[in-house]
């Protein structure tokens, strides 16, 4: 099965400054993929090209399409959620379940009509009636109604609070992802979505940083936390990075000799967000 | 096709002025009826109550008209700015709406669909006035106001003015839509400075006139392209002719010139210009959802 994301030296660029420099990686179908980054790292600028919001350079295929020239049909079986405040203040709820059937064959209303039913969600209420929380709710109930193989999320709970957030991500996994599916989400909230993913990949300054599945980080990656009598001899091993916290030290290596490690002092995997800040940080210190 | 229903009805929903603002007047119009009083001094004759009629008809047109056109160019500039400015472009782009139907869409509303509510407006109001007044009045100048030859007059005259303003309009329409599409903020001052700026130019560097009297041309040659000769205009209605003289009534019929605007070369210069300034419009919205 072809990958549902190809990019090949992906690039854009806003007058003189880079937003994407020759970028590649793939998504594969069944996956679910974290794009993380820090603020203006290039996620938005990335999605915006898978999307075919705006032109770019280099070789990028979506579903077997060419997103910027092709998005009206790229949209027939993809769907995205760039913050959900953009749905427009003066629409009722009622009234954007039937324009999206109207304009959507892959829209299942009763669906839709279902999943709101859950949030109970007055049809006739406007948008701008509604909290940011039940926005998030209305949108995703419009958008999990069609039959998408590819869902982006661009940073799809700036905003929310803990039980908003939480409730999206619940709903995202239980009642849309399926093996058939692949979900791409940006966000610089790195510890609210690494139990979801199966895979990361980093950017920084527009280039690729990571690019992983989770199952390969553990055999890729090693934290060990140390004690000032060990450190020497973990520091000659070349850790990538390194971070001291309450008496401890934790060093972080890439592609380490895990025997060698375990000598020094605990091996763990790292979690995707110490990863990330490992990785960004840079050289150990 | 019924793809294209749904947008049009989402710029109904959107700018519930569309039926507002006409519904509004017609209610003013009828109050007016009901409770106003017209003060004639001398009974009219039967002609005169036809001259009466026709300009009461006419006024009625003229108010609906006039508020329609100030409308729908508001609409026109405001209708892609607003999809930016709120930023639910981004929700409208999740779709698979082409740019091309979206701003199509617009297109339709701003230039056909409105000036289509107005008319309805304009003609349920006059009717409802018309039976109101006929009702008070108990009197000739009452039924002034049933005359169902300049009803169909102005019936078919209010088609032809939506179907050629559409047409010999068409630069500006295109113009409002790509500054529309197109300004980031401000869409009313960037509508004017660009050709203020080019007419100012041209004057102070080459001396010349020819932005100016080309917009000029646009601008208020419209009569004399879908009328015929000038001195025959103002035959219709009947009273602006200095009254109806039963010799020559005046008739709408002898005004329309179709064939003549539809063959001038001006007229479909005018499309070709509107095409690109559309075709520009669409463009910019592909390009630039978020600028």
């Amino acid at each position: 099965m072809p990958a549902l994301i190809e990019a090949r030296d992906l690039s854009k660029n806003y007058g003189k400054q880079t937003a994407l420099d020759r970028v590649t990686f793939t998504v594969d179908t069944g996956r679910i993929v974290g794009l993380i980054g820090p603020n203006g790292a290039g996620k938005t600028s990335a999605l915006r090209a898978i999307l075919g919001l705006t032109s770019y350079h280099g070789h990028l295929r979506v579903l077997g399409r060419e997103p910027f020239a092709e998005r009206a049909d790229l949209m027939l079986e993809a769907c995205f959620i760039a913050d959900v405040a953009v749905l427009p203040s003066w629409l009722r709820v009622d009234d954007a379940i039937d324009f999206v059937a109207g304009v959507h064959p892959k829209f299942r209303q009763e669906r839709a009509a279902a999943l709101l039913a859950k949030t109970g969600i007055a049809g006739k209420r406007r948008m701008r009636e509604l909290s940011k929380g039940m926005k998030t709710q209305v949108h995703l109930a419009l958008t999990m109604a069609i039959d998408a193989r590819l869902f982006v999320l661009d940073e799809p709970t700036l905003g929310l609070d803990i039980l908003a957030r939480r409730a999206f991500y619940d709903a995202l996994v239980n009642d849309y992802m399926d093996e058939t599916r692949s979900i791409l989400i940006t966000t610089h909230q790195v510890e609210e979505v690494e139990n979801l993913l199966t895979d990361v990949i980093f950017i920084d300054k527009g280039r690729i940083v990571l690019d992983s599945s989770l199952e390969a980080i553990a055999s890729r990656y090693a934290a060990v936390v140390v004690t000032e009598p060990q450190l020497a001899a973990a520091r000659a091993l070349g850790p990538f990075h390194e971070r001291r916290t309450l008496g401890k030290i934790i060093l972080y290596f890439e592609n380490p000799d895990f025997a060698k490690l375990a000598a020094c002092g605990e091996v763990l995997t790292p979690s995707v967000s110490d990863l990330f800040v490992a990785k960004l940080s840079g050289t150990a210190a | 096709m019924n793809r294209y229903v749904w947008l049009i009805r989402r710029e109904f929903w959107e700018n519930r002025a569309i039926w507002m603002v006409p519904a509004i007047i017609g209610v003013a119009l009828m109050l007016a009826a009901l409770f106003g009083t017209v003060q004639i001094d001398d009974l009219p004759s039967l002609d005169q109550t036809r001259a009466i009629g026709g300009l009461v008809l006419f006024t009625f047109g003229v108010i609906f008209f006039a508020v329609m056109n100030i409308y729908s160019t508001w609409y026109l500039l405001d209708c892609l700015y607003s999809e930016r400015k709120d930023r639910s472009i981004l929700f409208w782009k999740s779709l698979p709406v082409s740019d091309t139907a979206t701003v199509l869409a617009k297109l339709f509303t701003g230039v056909i669909a409105i000036p289509l509510v107005y008319f309805i407006a304009a003609d349920v109001a006059t009717l409802l006035v018309a039976f109101i007044v006929s009702v008070r009045a108990h009197s000739t100048l009452g039924s002034a106001l049933w005359h169902p030859d300049l009803w169909l007059q102005l019936q078919v005259l209010w088609l032809y003015l939506i179907v050629t303003t559409a047409i010999w309009y068409l630069p500006f329409i295109g113009y409002l839509l790509a500054i529309s599409a197109w300004a980031k903020r401000a869409v009313m001052l960037w509508s004017i400075v660009p050709p203020l700026a080019l007419y100012l130019l041209e004057r102070s560097f080459f001396g010349t006139h020819v932005v100016g009297s080309l917009l000029q041309h646009r601008a208020f040659d419209y009569p004399s392209a879908i009328f015929h000769d000038t001195s025959e205009r103002g035959l219709w209605p009947p009273t602006l002719s200095g009254g109806a003289s039963a010799a020559t009534p005046g008739s709408v019929w002898h005004m329309l010139a179709p064939l003549d605007f539809l063959s001038s070369a001006p007229t479909w210069i005018g499309v070709g210009v509107g095409v690109a300034f559309i075709v520009a419009a669409i463009q910019l919205r592909l390009r630039r959802p978020e600028a």
